[in-house]
This record gives C-alpha cells, structure tokens and sequence, in this order.
C-alpha cells in the first residue's frame, strides 16, 4: 500500500499497520536535501546504510521472554453496613491478610462479581490503612444487576477477585479546593477532603442529594467539619428541602483559581461543566468515563480481507471487540470514535459512519469502535 | 515520589479541538527563531507519533501484564490526539501559505521506510519491534521533560504570546508528563537490559536533535513572513531565548541526555503528576473536551 507516500500532509489516509512493509528500493533512495536541491540528503543517505547493520545485530540479541505479571487481588468481605437508604458499605481485606497495595484519594477497585460482572467503585476510606478498602454501593432498582448483585448477595466472608486500585480522578493538592458531591459521588471526594483537612488546606465541600436519608457518611462528613478550623466549610443540600440545585449555585463557593472537584451524576456533570467558565475557578476536577456499552445495535457481518473469514457482529457488541478477539494485535484506544487508533480501511459495504470524520481521516476508512454497517444483517469487508 | 503524588493513574486520551484563524505568524514573543523551534514539534510529531502509535500496537499482543497493557491502549490514545492536534496546525500553515510538506515527506520516509516494519518475520519482527520500543522510550525521556519544562515556563505568559497554542503546547506537555514511565516500563516488561535501552537514546538522541535542528532551518527559511537576516537559525538566538526562559538551554539538553544513563535512572523521578493533573483540569481544551 502506497497511500502513505503518495499523499500530501492534508489528506493522509491508509491504514497504519502497513506502512512501510517491503520497500527494499526506498530504502536506497533518500528524500532529497531541500526543496531545490535534489541531491539524495548525505545524513540520511548514511543512516540509510547503518540501519542493516542496526536490524542485523537486533536480529542476534539476546531476548528473554516477559515475565507475566498477575496483579490481580483476592479480597475477602469483612463488613457489610448501611449507611443509608440504599446505601451499603463494604469492607475488604487481603484473602491471605497481606498489606493491599497503597492508593490515592480518587482511585477505585475493579471488582469482579461472583456472577462474572466486572465493575468499578472509587474507594471511600482512609489511604493510611493498609490492611482495609471500603466502597460504598447504592442499589439501583433498574441498573444493570450489579448493584443489586452487591446488596443482595455479598456478605462477610465472601472472597472476591479485585484489579487496581487504579486513579481516574487524581486529586492534585495544593491552593482552595471546593469539592462537590452528588449523592452517591462522595465515595471518591470523601478521601480528598480528609486529605485537604489534614493538610490544613483551603476547602469546601457541597454535598447535595434527595434528602439527608438518602446521603452516607454524613456523621464522617460531620467530624471533620468539626476539626479545628473547619467551621462553615461543609454545606449539606437537600432536594427535600432546598429544591433542586442549578450548578451555579453549586459552583457559587469557587473563587478566582479555585480548584473544583466534582463527582456526582452525568447530567449535573454536563450542566457543571457548561456553566463553569463564567466562575473563574481555576481548574474542574471531574472523572472521566470508560466507553458506554452498545445501544440500539443492529447485527451485522464483518469479513477480513476479500477472501477472509466472516464474523458475526451482534447488536449488542462492537466491530472493533468481534475483531479483537479475532486478532489480538488490532488496535484501538479511546473507543468513542475520536483517537482513530482503531480505523481501517473498508474494501466494500456500506458503513453507517460514526465519530469523528477528522480521525477515521477518508470515508473509505471506518473507524471500527464505533461505525456499524448501514443496513442490518449488512456486510463489511475490511482491508485487514 | 511524595506520599501526595498520585500514581497508578488510568491514561485517557482527551477529545481536544483547535482552531487556528486569526493565529500570527511568530506567536511567541513575536519571534520567528522562538515560534519555529516550537513550530519543529508541530511537523515532527505528527509523523512521530503516528510511528510510536504503529510500533506500540505491534507491541500490545507481547504483553503479559494487564495493568501494562491498558496503559500502552490509553498511551496509544493519547499520542493519536497529539498528533492529530499538531496535524491542525500543518493545515492552518498550508491554508496560509506555508508549506511544510517537503519536510514532513523527508520524515515520513524516515519513519515509514527506515524505522518501518520492514519484511521481518516470527523471532526477527519481535526483536525489532522490541528495539523500537526501546528508541520510542529513549524519545519519551525527551518528551516527558518538554513538557514539564514547558508547564513551568511562567516567562512564556508573560510575553506576548497566543494563548490557545501555548494551551496545545501544555496539554500536550501535561499528558506527556502524565505517561511518562509507559514507554519505559514497556521497555522494562519486554528487555529491560540496561545496554539496550542506553544503545537507543545514545543514538536517537542526537537523530532527534538532527532533525530538529533541520526542522528549524527549514521554517526558518520556508516562513511566509521571514525577516531579512533573521531567517537562520543561531546559537546566539538560542541563548538569549533561554536566558530569557522562554526556550529550554541548551546545557538543560546535556544534562538530560546524561541523566538517562544512569542506572537507576526510572521516569517518575523527573516531572509531576500532581502539576500536569493540575493543568489538565485547568487546560481550555482539556476542559471543553466532552470525551
């Protein structure tokens, strides 16, 4: 495939993974000096002429094979408490009572659930505590099971497997803070304001949810209002009682540079976000989430290569994980349609094109995390 | 590393957009040697990080560490928004007349010919897989300290300066600081010999700086609005852009091509993570970015 070299800077199309497979003659042949000197460039000419030596003595090294790492937890329940209305926490310590690997506030625990569900909750106790995690779990009627799985079936005593702790809300320390939770979204603030008021930093905290019921931790939440110096800094906000809040209420502690954190639900999120340029503050701390699972799918067929095998994409799952299963090395990052890791060339089908057109680059690519075909039961064949 | 700095964090790449009208040509301190020594990372990365992108997909299938490999997934990501939001740049330069492309044709047969996959095969493919990954980490060592040099350079702000490319500058450098250790701890998982890894930076660093210097001419000479006399590049102006703290010095590149041959030498020593986390919350583009 010759698209890389043919075009200009503007209108790069191809696929990445075959640029520059078998081209012997190009090798000898260096881009010239400048635009008016045609002369082969005399450095690259050299490097040209080192690189077989280069590839000749990485041919004979020594190689070993990589050790496989497995940082995977087994993690056994030590405590199950309501915190409040459908609200638990739980407590994990090491199966065998090793010390857990250490975290920072805003990190969470993946979880694997007995039924095979894998699912992610921040951790919402104290960091110094080697030997315990605590999350905290609201059950959500019409979730998708897991919640209900955590409220219904674990107990002390069962064993777990967990991955992490992973950080996907680091919380940077240093000049006023104003922290603000939403509801269940205190699990990964909760360690930050700890953090904040033990450094005896500049904070707020807004924590605002249906009614006080509803809302844990509020008696942690009150202790540390207490401490020294941390009068006033705590503003519980009730639905019940205060009607709903508009984000500039929210944001309305945020001073010139200050640093807001924020965890609540998406829409507060998005409405968080629109409204805070008008504030001044400093900088918006929110977690970012992992790509949403398929929605209003349609199946379809994927076949590799013009004489390839075909795979069958169900509604439910994209082309770019029915491919990866296939073909481990197929790449991919973002999955929402905007990195253009995954694009690949499209032989033939019609592709219902999603994301970005700046990253699938030309439409005769599709960017397979996203794109599906345009009629259901249609078939794409891909240039792999 | 400070009992404050998060670590372990989940890499991300973060859907930035940019629009360049209305950007002047010289757009740090109204300098044409300062703008085109920055302008060299707008038309080397994109076809570097293109290449990095290529080599490290190659290299997902070979490792055997799961928290590694959703790294080197959000690293790829993230070198993918790099190098689309340095290509934005190339094609505002060409819609204002500034045509970058007979460098960026040299480079991309740089890196798609020369350093490309070549016909290699089983044992001999994965062993230069394994040595690009090496030189990627060697560049990464260069990187990472671009761009905590560039969120510290106050004197930046207070020239005269266009705000929404220092903004791609410091995103680009905070996420850069951000997944700083990825390449070298592929390196690590996949050789981890310390003669491997000083073989590579003892000679992608001064190709880097080759084709940085050459990068440099070229704007310099190419520049639509170049300035009688002051369309080369020199050593003077280095120094005196340096003094004035708006470029790295030189003797800082020394220092740093040193510091990667000790052996204890790991990313994380250099940079923060809690300064680039900082930027990122507070980065325009960052912030409006939805994905």
């Amino acid at each position: 495939m010759s698209t890389e070299t043919e075009t200009g800077t503007e209108t790069r199309t191809g696929s990445r993974t075959r640029t520059g497979a078998g081209t012997g003659d190009d090798l000898r042949t260096p881009p010239p000096r400048s635009a008016t000197d045609p002369r082969p460039d005399p450095i690259l000419a050299l490097l040209a002429r080192v690189t077989p030596f280069l590839l000749w003595q990485s041919a004979r090294r020594k190689r070993r094979e990589p050790r496989p790492v497995d940082r995977s937890l087994r993690l056994v329940v030590t405590e199950v408490r309501q915190e409040a209305e459908d609200v638990v926490s739980l407590r994990f310590t090491a199966a065998d009572g090793s010390p857990l690997p250490g975290w920072h506030p805003g990190s969470h625990l993946d979880l694997d659930l007995p039924s095979g569900r894998r699912r992610q909750y921040s951790l919402c106790g104290d960091p110094a505590d080697r030997t315990t995690y605590r999350i905290a779990v609201r059950r959500l009627a019409h979730g998708d099971g897991g919640s209900r799985e955590i409220h219904e079936t674990l107990t002390p005593g069962t064993e777990l497997r967990a991955h992490g702790p992973r950080n996907a809300f680091a919380y940077a320390p240093g000049g006023a803070c104003l922290f603000i939770a939403g509801g269940i979204g205190i699990t990964p603030i909760l360690p930050m304001v700890r953090a904040a008021a033990a450094a005896g930093a500049d904070w707020r905290l807004v924590y605002t949810g249906r009614s006080r019921a509803t809302l844990p931790f509020l008696d942690e939440i009150d202790a540390i209002g207490a401490m020294a110096g941390a009068s006033g800094r705590v503003t519980v906000r009730t639905d019940d009682t205060d009607g709903i809040p508009t984000p500039e209420q929210l944001l309305s502690g945020a001073g010139r540079g200050t640093s807001v954190y924020f965890c609540g639900p998406p829409p507060l999120i998005t409405a968080v976000r629109d409204a805070f340029p008008t504030t001044g503050a400093g900088g918006l701390h929110f977690e970012r989430f992992a790509a949403a699972p398929v929605v209003d799918g349609t199946p379809f067929e994927l076949q590799l290569g013009p004489d390839g095998p075909v795979l069958p994409v169900p509604a439910d799952r994209s082309a770019l994980s029915v491919l990866a299963e296939q073909r481990p090395e197929t790449g991919y990052s973002c999955r929402q349609g905007f990195c253009g890791t995954c694009r690949l060339p499209v032989l033939a089908g019609e592709v219902a094109h999603a994301g970005s057109p700046t990253a699938r680059r030309t439409d005769t690519n599709m960017l397979i995390c996203v794109s599906r075909a345009a009629s259901e039961g249609g078939r794409i064949t891909l240039d792999v | 590393m400070t009992a404050t700095e998060p670590d372990n964090l989940v890499l991300t790449p973060r859907d930035v957009q940019w629009d360049w009208t209305g950007l002047p040509m010289h757009y740090i301190d109204g300098d044409p040697f300062t703008t085109h020594f920055a302008n060299v990372l707008n038309i080397l990365l994109p076809e570097g990080e293109d290449w990095f992108i290529t080599v490290f997909q190659q290299a997902v299938p070979m490792i055997k560490d799961d928290r590694l490999r959703e790294d080197v997934i959000g690293f790829i990501g993230q070198e993918a928004t790099h190098s689309a939001s340095h290509q934005t740049v190339l094609t505002h330069f060409r819609k204002v007349g500034f045509d970058t492309s007979p460098y960026t044709d040299q480079l991309r047969w740089f890196f798609s010919k020369m350093l490309g996959d070549r016909e290699l095969t089983g044992k001999k493919a994965q062993g230069w897989i394994i040595d690009r990954i090496a030189i990627i980490a060697a560049i990464e060592h260069v990187t990472a300290y671009l761009g905590d040099w560039i969120l510290n350079a106050e004197a930046i702000d207070r020239t005269d300066h266009n705000p929404e490319i220092l903004d791609l500058y410091r995103w680009h450098g905070a996420e850069e600081v951000e997944h700083r250790a990825v390449a070298y701890d592929l390196f690590t998982h996949l050789d981890g010999r310390y003669r491997n890894r000083v073989r590579a930076h003892v000679v992608a660093f001064p190709v880097l700086v080759y084709w940085w210097v050459r990068g440099l001419r070229y704007l310099m000479a190419a520049d639509p609005e170049r300035i009688a006399g002051r369309d080369k590049p020199r050593f003077r102006d280095w120094f005196r852009a340096s003094r004035k703290g708006v470029l790295p010095s030189p003797k800082s590149l020394v220092r740093l091509y040193f510091g990667y041959l000790r052996p204890g030498y790991h990313p994380s020593q250099y940079g923060s993570t809690t300064q680039a986390v900082a930027y990122l919350a507070a980065s325009p583009a960052a912030r409006a970015a939805h994905r």
